[in-house]
C-alpha cells in the first residue's frame, strides 16, 4: 500500500485511516479519480470566502461515474469516518464556489455524472445527473429544435440544474423559482440505500417528473440545502417556448423610487401579468454587469460617494434602479399584458420605458433579455471587476414584497456596507409575494486588510439583518453556522435528529447549513451542562 | 452554431494576435536571452492591457518567441473555445494573465476538465507598489522569493503573499519598500517569466520598459496543465 502524506486531514482522521481509505477509494474508482496532489487540489480551493484557503482546504478529489461507485464511496466513507462534500459543477461562486465548509473533507466532484438522462417536448420535462450543464441543456434544445426554454441562473451556461435548484437557486424566466418547478429527485443516502422522491418508487412508473407529492410525506425539499444524501438524478419541469416573448425595462432616476416601483409591480406580479422574476437592478449592479470598472471613476479607497454614482447615471443612461421583465404568450395575450403594464407605469409617471427594439444590443438590456428567455451568457461576472480584486459574497436576505420593505433593507445595507467602505451593489428578484434582495459584497482579495473587512462587513450585516427579522435564504458557504442560528434552536433540533437517523456517522458534508452531529452536540451539551450548574 | 464550429473559427492560435496585444504599449526588452532549458508552455492566456504585454513579453523572453498567444474575453463563444481545447484530450500547459472575471471563468473550466494548476496568483498594482497572493504546488517552489527577489531589484514596493497547497506550514509573508516609482511595471514581465520557466532551473528575469504606462489594477496569473 503506498503512502499518502496529507498536509490536511479529515477531523479526527489520523494518516493510517485516511491512507487505507484512500486505497479503497483507489480501488472502487480507479487511480485517476481520486486526486490527492497539491496541483489537483488547488483548482478545488475556495475562491470566494473572506478567509485563507487553508480554512477551506480539501484533503481530496473524488470523482464518480454512477450512482453504484456513489453507494460504494458513502461505504468507504462509513468504514473509515470520512466526511464528504458533494459539488456537482461546483459553480455557485459568491455562495462558495467548490470548496468544503470544513477543511480536511474529501470533494465528491459529480461533474462526470453528466447524462441528459431524457427530455420529453411534449410533458416538457428534462431528468439529469449533476454534472449536466445549463449549455449542454440548451445545445440539446437548439440541435433538437425542441419547442422549450430553460430557466437558469446568471452563470448560465457553466452552471447546472441540479446543483442551482438543491441550493434553491433562481432564474429569470416565468419558471424562476427553480425548485418549485422540480419533480422527482434520486438520492443516495449515507446508508448506501438508493431513495427515488415522488412517484419515483412505484416500480413501473411513468409519472416521476409529472407528479411531485407521490404517496404520504413529501421529503424532496429536506434533501435540498441539507446533509442528508446526494443526489444523482433529478426531474425538473420545462417551459414550452412561447410564440412571443417581449423583454422591456423600466429606468428610475431617484433611489428612493424603490418604493413605489414595488408596490405598482406587486399587483402586476400577483396576477401574473408579468409572469417571469422581475429584476430591480441597482446602478452598481449595471454598472458592473456592463463591464465599467470604478478606477475608471475614482481611485479613492472607500465605497464610491454618491455624486459619483449620479455622474455614472449621467454618462452611462443607467437608472438609480432598472427593472427588467418580459412578457412571454401569443401576441394577444403580450398586447393586452403590455398595455396593463405601460399604463401602470405611465401613471405613476415617473419609470422610462425601454423596449427591446429601442435597446438594440445594448447591455446590460441584452444579458438581462437573454438570460429572461433562456439563453445563456456570461456578462454578469463583469461584476468582479468593478472594485478590482475579484472578491465576491452574495448577502441575499428575504424581503416582502413591499416599497417600505424594500427601502428599509437597502438603506441599512447601504449604511452598513459604507461603513466598512465597500459599496451597495444589489438587485432584487421579485416574486409575487417576496424579493431575494441580492447583495454582491465585493472586496480585493490581494488585500488582507480589505478582506478582513468584507469578513466583518459581513457578519455586521448578518447581525443587524436579523435584530429587524430579516434572514438570508442561501449563504456563503463560510457563514453556514451563523446564519443556521438565525433560524432559532427547535428547528436546528429537529434538524439533527434527522441527521442522527439518516447520517448517524456524520459523514456527508457536515457543517452544510449548519448540521453537524460532532460540533452541535458539544455545543449543545456544554450548554445543558451550564444550565444543570446555574 | 454548434461547439465545434465555433471552435473552428476562433481557436486559430493567434500568432499575429501578440502583435496587437502588444501594440498598445510597446514594451521594449532589457536584454534577457532566451531560456530554452524549459517546459515550453502551450499557450498564454491574455487580456489587451498593458500588464497582460508586459507579462507576454516577460513569458515569450523566457520560453522563446514561439509562445502561442490567445486573446481572451469573458464571452461565451470565447470560454466554450477554451473549455474544448482543454477537452479535446492533447496534453497542454497553459499560462495567463487576465482580469478578475476571466481568470475566474477559465480557472473553474479548468477545474472541471481535470486540469492541474500549479501557480494561482492574485496581483493588485497601484501607484508605486504592488500586491501579490500566491497559492503553489510543489512545482512552483522557490518562485515567491525569486519574483521578490526581482521585484526588489527593481525597485517595486511590493507584499507578496504564499501559500502552499496542502501545507501546514503558516503563509509566507515578503514585502519590500518602493525605492523607485518605475520599478512597478515590471511585476507582470516578471510574473510571465516564471510561468513560462515554470519546474526549470531559474532564469534571470527579463525587465520591459512600457513608456509612460502604469500596469495598474487587479489580475489573476496561473499555470495550468492539462
Amino acid at each position: 500500500m503506498s503512502e499518502q502524506m496529507s498536509g490536511v486531514l479529515p477531523r479526527g482522521v489520523t494518516q493510517k485511516k485516511f491512507n487505507a481509505a484512500v486505497e479503497k477509494f483507489r480501488a472502487l474508482l480507479g487511480e485517476g479519480n481520486v486526486l490527492l496532489k497539491a496541483e489537483q487540489l488547488i483548482p478545488y480551493n475556495k475562491i470566494m470566502m473572506s478567509v485563507e484557503n487553508a480554512a477551506h482546504a480539501p484533503s481530496a478529489v473524488l470523482t464518480a461515474t454512477t450512482v453504484e461507485q456513489v453507494q460504494g464511496i458513502v461505504k468507504i466513507c462509513n468504514q473509515y469516518r470520512i466526511p464528504i462534500w458533494t459539488i456537482s459543477t461546483g459553480r455557485n461562486f459568491g455562495y462558495g464556489t467548490a470548496a468544503p465548509v470544513q477543511r480536511g473533507q474529501v470533494i465528491l466532484d459529480l461533474k462526470k455524472m453528466n447524462r441528459i438522462i431524457k427530455i420529453d417536448p411534449e410533458m416538457c420535462y428534462a431528468l439529469v445527473e449533476p454534472g449536466v450543464t445549463f449549455q449542454q441543456l440548451y445545445d440539446y434544445i437548439e440541435e433538437n429544435k425542441l419547442p422549450l426554454m430553460l430557466s437558469f441562473s446568471a452563470p448560465s451556461a457553466i452552471a447546472g440544474p441540479l446543483g442551482n435548484t438543491m441550493d434553491r437557486g433562481v432564474g429569470y424566466t416565468p419558471y424562476g423559482e427553480h425548485f418549485m418547478m422540480q419533480c422527482g429527485m434520486e438520492v443516495v443516502l449515507a446508508n448506501g440505500d438508493v431513495y427515488r422522491t415522488g412517484m419515483g418508487g412505484v416500480k413501473g412508473s411513468n409519472t416521476w417528473q409529472i407528479f411531485k407529492w407521490g404517496y404520504g410525506p413529501t421529503l424532496d425539499g429536506m434533501f435540498t440545502q441539507a446533509n442528508y444524501g446526494i443526489t444523482t438524478k433529478m426531474g425538473f419541469w420545462l417551459m414550452p417556448r412561447p410564440p412571443v416573448f417581449k423583454p422591456f425595462e423600466v429606468i428610475f432616476e431617484n433611489e428612493a423610487d424603490i418604493v413605489e416601483i414595488v408596490d405598482i409591480l406587486r399587483p402586476l406580479r400577483m396576477a401574473q401579468i408579468i409572469p417571469n422574476s422581475v429584476v430591480i437592478a441597482n446602478i452598481l449592479w449595471e454598472a458592473g454587469s456592463a463591464h465599467l470598472r470604478r478606477r475608471d471613476y475614482t481611485t479613492e479607497p472607500g465605497h464610491t460617494p454618491d455624486p459619483i454614482l449620479e455622474k455614472m447615471q449621467k454618462d452611462s443612461g443607467m437608472g438609480a434602479w432598472n427593472l427588467y421583465a418580459a412578457l412571454y404568450g401569443t401576441q394577444e395575450q403580450v398586447d393586452v399584458n403590455w398595455k396593463i403594464i405601460t399604463d401602470a407605469f405611465r401613471k405613476h409617471g415617473k419609470g422610462r420605458i425601454v423596449t427591446q427594439e429601442e435597446a438594440g444590443h445594448k447591455q446590460p438590456f441584452k444579458y438581462r433579455a437573454e438570460l429572461m428567455s433562456g439563453v445563456p451568457n456570461l456578462q454578469e461576472f463583469g461584476l468582479y471587476n468593478w472594485r478590482g480584486g475579484g472578491g465576491s459574497m452574495w448577502f441575499a436576505p428575504v424581503s416582502e414584497a413591499r416599497g417600505s420593505e424594500c427601502e428599509k433593507q437597502a438603506l441599512l445595507a447601504k449604511r452598513i456596507l459604507h461603513k466598512y467602505g465597500l459599496d451597495y451593489v444589489a438587485e432584487f428578484i421579485v416574486a409575487p409575494r417576496d424579493m431575494h434582495h441580492v447583495i454582491d459584497v465585493l472586496y480585493d482579495r490581494t488585500s488582507e486588510e480589505e478582506t478582513k473587512r468584507a469578513d466583518a462587513c459581513f457578519n455586521e450585516l448578518l447581525d443587524e439583518f436579523e435584530k429587524e427579522g430579516y434572514a438570508v435564504y442561501r449563504v456563503n458557504t463560510r457563514f453556514q453556522e451563523r446564519v443556521a442560528r438565525s433560524y432559532g434552536p427547535v428547528k436546528r433540533d429537529v434538524e439533527h435528529a434527522i441527521k442522527r437517523a439518516l447520517d448517524p456517522n456524520n459523514i456527508l458534508a457536515p457543517g452544510r447549513s449548519g448540521i453537524d452531529l460532532d460540533t452541535y452536540r458539544t455545543r449543545r451539551s456544554a450548554k445543558s451542562t451550564a444550565s444543570d450548574e446555574s | 452554431m454548434s461547439v465545434d464550429r465555433r471552435f473552428v473559427l476562433k481557436s486559430m492560435v493567434l500568432g499575429g494576435a501578440a502583435g496587437v496585444v502588444l501594440s498598445r504599449s510597446v514594451p521594449v526588452l532589457a536584454g534577457v536571452p532566451p531560456s530554452h532549458s524549459g517546459i515550453r508552455p502551450a499557450l498564454a492566456l491574455v487580456g489587451s492591457g498593458a500588464a497582460e504585454a508586459a507579462f507576454l513579453q516577460g513569458a515569450r523572453a523566457a520560453a522563446g518567441t514561439e509562445l502561442p498567444v490567445q486573446q481572451m474575453d469573458r464571452g461565451l463563444d470565447c470560454m466554450l473555445d477554451f473549455e474544448h481545447q482543454l477537452r479535446a484530450g492533447r496534453p497542454m500547459q497553459v499560462i495567463g494573465l487576465l482580469d478578475d472575471a476571466a481568470a475566474t471563468l477559465v480557472l473553474d473550466l479548468a477545474r472541471s476538465a481535470g486540469a492541474r494548476v500549479h501557480w494561482l496568483g492574485q496581483h493588485t498594482a497601484e501607484a508605486g507598489s504592488t500586491r501579490h497572493r500566491l497559492l503553489n504546488a510543489d512545482l512552483a517552489e522557490g518562485c515567491a522569493r525569486q519574483l521578490s527577489r526581482h521585484l526588489h531589484a527593481c525597485g517595486a514596493g511590493f507584499t507578496l503573499n504564499e501559500e502552499r497547497q496542502g501545507s501546514v506550514a503558516p503563509a509566507r509573508q515578503l514585502a519590500g519598500p518602493a525605492r523607485s516609482g518605475a520599478g512597478s511595471v515590471q511585476w507582470a514581465a516578471g510574473i510571465g517569466s516564471l510561468l513560462a520557466t515554470l519546474g526549470t532551473r531559474p532564469t534571470m528575469m527579463p525587465r520591459v520598459s512600457v513608456q509612460g504606462t502604469l500596469l495598474s489594477g487587479s489580475f489573476v496569473s496561473f499555470s495550468i496543465e492539462v
